[in-house]
């Protein structure tokens, strides 16, 4: 059993609606998106989806070409040494992270298993929390989404704020009356995306936590800014959750060691399925919770599934999957596995060819960029630039 | 596939450090049968545990398992008892899981093929002078041993004598072996500092082993701060999170058999987050072998028992030129020797 070659296809998408946060509130509409098949001789391919960027992947393939994917950490090993100098940053984390969630898909394909299974999980279940991406959503959709959501079982949601505390604290009593038919006491939280720096949050935080229980707030302060972040956590009563934007366990430890994190978000892009693990794994030592976050077809729920110390999974819905084949489905508010193999996920080709012949047009920001005022003065959405502001 | 039904078998035998033992085997409907060897005590309360937590689950969901029986330990009696009962039985069960797969444990951990340095122990404080020459001679000779640890801390003459006899036998192997000294947490913090100061002065130590009581991180940290040489623990400290987050250790010392691997596999990726290498203890068959490739700090594994090829258990992992290499036998590789075991049973 060998790895012989990979191909990969790289399209631009439409979603099925906008999503924004408080850097970029009027939200966009198209995605790039990847996929990375990696090749074996034993006609089984596994898949990766996501973004990977394409540059670095063919660097990093030298590393596990004719290697065995069963050996899956051994190769995170070989290929985390391999990117030694320049680091396992931008685009090689992205295709190491990648080329590891290919590995684990084969590695499962080949035991006829769903990843979840292949991780030790004694079931295929994770449970589930709605967030909107909702910024750029009128007060009537983000209703609409939060009550759909709910509809299926969904009892926690998580708002984007930051920029307009009065529309916030309007927003949050929606999406909490929106999600009370799936629970009493729905649990709250709040995404800033960075956008404040750290006396800002808990100003605006204290505010909030007069009026509402929060589970969470997500990003209060710069990624790596851990004494702002642990400020953050020790003057709120919320927990402080962070992490989405680095990349590794090793950039996780000094937000752990110095107590400035509560909850760690984890995707794929921390290092693949092997470096998401790890990071949960540091986390369960100081018996701190991860959440996975959202990603095409909730895959990365088969590694949530398997995490000791997973506490609930971003479930976004944005409509990402349209040349996607698969069958987990949100159930009681819990993602819901199957037993198909791998990550359970195969590719409409055919749609995909007329994705790409077809490049849809629409709002798009990529890199996403930093919303300006952050961390110094919020700066409110201008008249028109939400739908929740109208137009003078 | 689903777990039926468990067996212990208590057992003697005067083979490295594993005397009076119990083995375990896990029954599936499939016929797969997943082993374990524990301490003595497992077998009492193995059977209830089994039969409340594991009857009926697919072995395959071993991490998910070993939550279940963390999660309900209370329900089984004391926990230190409960501790070797859960990690016995997650041995097992990731032996049944790599066996459904057909292949050895070591691929079903995601591994690449082993490759672990070793280190000679075995030797405690009450084998003679000429044991210690004898036997890190053997290790030295037979199996290219290039690393050793010695037990110390009641005589600190004998503790300098024997450190210079197990340098001498493992420098047959190497111009520079590796010395390590167990303490046995038999000192405090700053008669270790002492007795290390002493010791340093003649010999250069990779590590000592608890030097101060296991569970006093900060008497551990202290001697870090006074001694050049690494200091390693691990071994039957429930949980490492004061170690850790307080410094006090530099080498991780793992192993499974109060965690399993399960447990194992969790504290060398938190290690790996602190940048702190893992060295692995001592293991029925050596086993521990297997984890070694997916553990990317991993320094060295502890050897007690080179050649665990004869008597009740046979193991594939072979020790060769002072590495232990695992072999492609499915599952961990352990295999009984059925008329042995009758003879060992007791």
């Amino acid at each position: 059993m060998k790895i012989t070659g990979y191909r990969s296809e790289i399209y631009l998408m439409k979603m099925d609606r906008a999503v924004g946060d408080a850097n970029l509130p009027e939200g966009v509409d198209l995605m790039p998106a990847s996929i990375l098949y990696l090749e074996t001789d034993a006609n089984i391919t596994g898949i990766s989806l996501g973004w990977f960027g394409g540059g670095a992947v063919k660097t990093l393939f030298q590393a596990i070409e004719n290697a065995d994917p069963r050996e899956a950490v051994g190769l995170w090993i070989r290929m985390n040494d391999w990117v030694h100098k320049a680091g396992n940053e931008g685009e090689a984390n992205y295709a190491l992270s990648a080329i590891d969630v290919a590995l684990w898909d084969l590695k499962a394909k080949l035991a006829d298993e769903p990843v979840w299974r292949t991780l030790g999980a004694r079931e295929g279940r994770v449970k589930a929390y709605a967030s909107g991406l909702d910024y750029c959503l009128s007060d009537e959709e983000l209703f609409a989404f939060y009550r759909r959501m709910a509809e299926q079982g969904v009892d926690s949601g998580k708002l984007k704020v930051g920029l307009d505390l009065q529309a916030d604290l309007r927003r949050l009593e929606i999406m909490r009356d929106a999600l009370s038919i799936a629970s009493p006491r729905p649990q709250l939280m709040v995404d800033a995306n960075e956008y404040w720096s750290p006396k800002q949050a808990v100003r605006y935080i204290r505010q909030i936590e007069e009026k509402f229980d929060l589970a969470w707030v997500e990003e209060p302060a710069r990624r790596w800014d851990y004494a702002g972040l642990r400020l953050v956590s020790q003057q709120i009563a919320a927990a402080v959750a962070t992490a989405e934007n680095i990349n590794s366990v090793a950039d996780v430890y000094p937000l752990i060691a110095n107590q400035a994190v509560d909850v760690l978000n984890v995707s794929a892009l921390h290092s693949g399925v092997t470096g998401c693990r790890q990071i949960a794994h540091l986390a369960n030592l100081y018996e701190l919770p991860v959440s996975m976050m959202n990603c095409q077809a909730n895959f990365m729920a088969q590694i949530a599934a398997a995490l000791p110390n997973h506490t609930m999974m971003e479930v976004v819905d944005p409509g990402r999957e349209h040349c996607l084949k698969f069958d987990s489905r949100i159930e009681d508010g819990y993602i819901v596995l199957s037993e198909a193999p791998g990550f359970g996920i195969e590719i409409d080709e055919a749609k995909l060819a007329q994705l790409k012949a077809n490049p849809p047009t629409g709002r798009g920001r990529f890199p996403f960029p930093r919303r300006a005022g952050a961390g110094r003065y919020p700066v409110p959405p201008a008249p028109g630039e939400v739908p929740w502001r109208r137009g003078r | 596939m689903k777990i039926t039904s468990v067996a212990a078998t208590a057992f003697r035998e005067e083979r490295g450090r594993s005397r009076a033992s119990c083995l375990v085997e896990l029954q599936t409907d499939q016929g797969l049968v997943g082993i374990a060897v524990g301490p003595h005590s497992v077998g009492a309360r193995l059977e209830q545990t089994v039969h409340e937590l594991l009857l009926g689950e697919d072995p395959r969901g071993v991490t998910g398992l070993w939550r279940r029986m963390i999660g309900a330990r209370s329900k089984v009696g004391d926990t230190v008892l409960a501790a070797e009962v859960i990690a016995a039985l997650d041995i097992a069960l990731w032996d049944l899981k790599a066996k459904a797969n057909d292949e050895p444990l070591w691929k079903t951990l995601g591994g690449s093929r082993p490759r672990v340095n070793v280190h000679a122990g075995g030797c405690d404080r009450a084998a003679s002078d000429d044991a210690v020459c004898e036997w890190f001679l053997t290790m030295a000779r037979g199996f290219g041993f290039r690393g050793g640890l010695l037990e110390v801390g009641t005589d600190a003459v004998a503790d300098l004598r024997r450190l210079e006899m197990m340098q001498r036998a493992l420098s047959e192997r190497s111009a520079e072996p590796a010395l390590m000294i167990d303490a046995g947490g038999r000192w405090s913090p700053k008669e270790a500092v002492r007795r290390m100061r002493e010791i340093e002065s003649r010999f250069d130590l990779t590590w000592v082993e608890q030097p101060a009581a296991r569970r006093d991180f900060l008497g551990l940290k202290r001697v870090s701060d006074g001694v050049r040489s690494a200091v390693c623990a691990g071994e039957g400290i429930e949980s490492l999170l004061p170690h850790l987050h307080h410094h006090a250790l530099d080498i991780v010392q793992v192993g499974t058999a109060t965690r399993g691997i399960t447990g194992a596999l969790q504290l060398a990726d938190a290690a790996f987050g602190f940048e702190l290498p893992v060295a692995l203890s001592d293991s029925p068959g050596n086993i521990h072998a297997h984890l070694g490739s997916v553990m990317p700090y991993c320094v060295s594994m502890e050897v007690v028992d080179p050649e665990p090829a004869a008597g009740v258990l046979s193991s594939d992992v072979r020790i060769e030129d002072g590495w232990a290499i695992a072999g492609d036998r499915a599952g961990h590789g352990l295999t009984i020797d059925r008329h042995a075991l009758a003879k060992a049973a007791t």
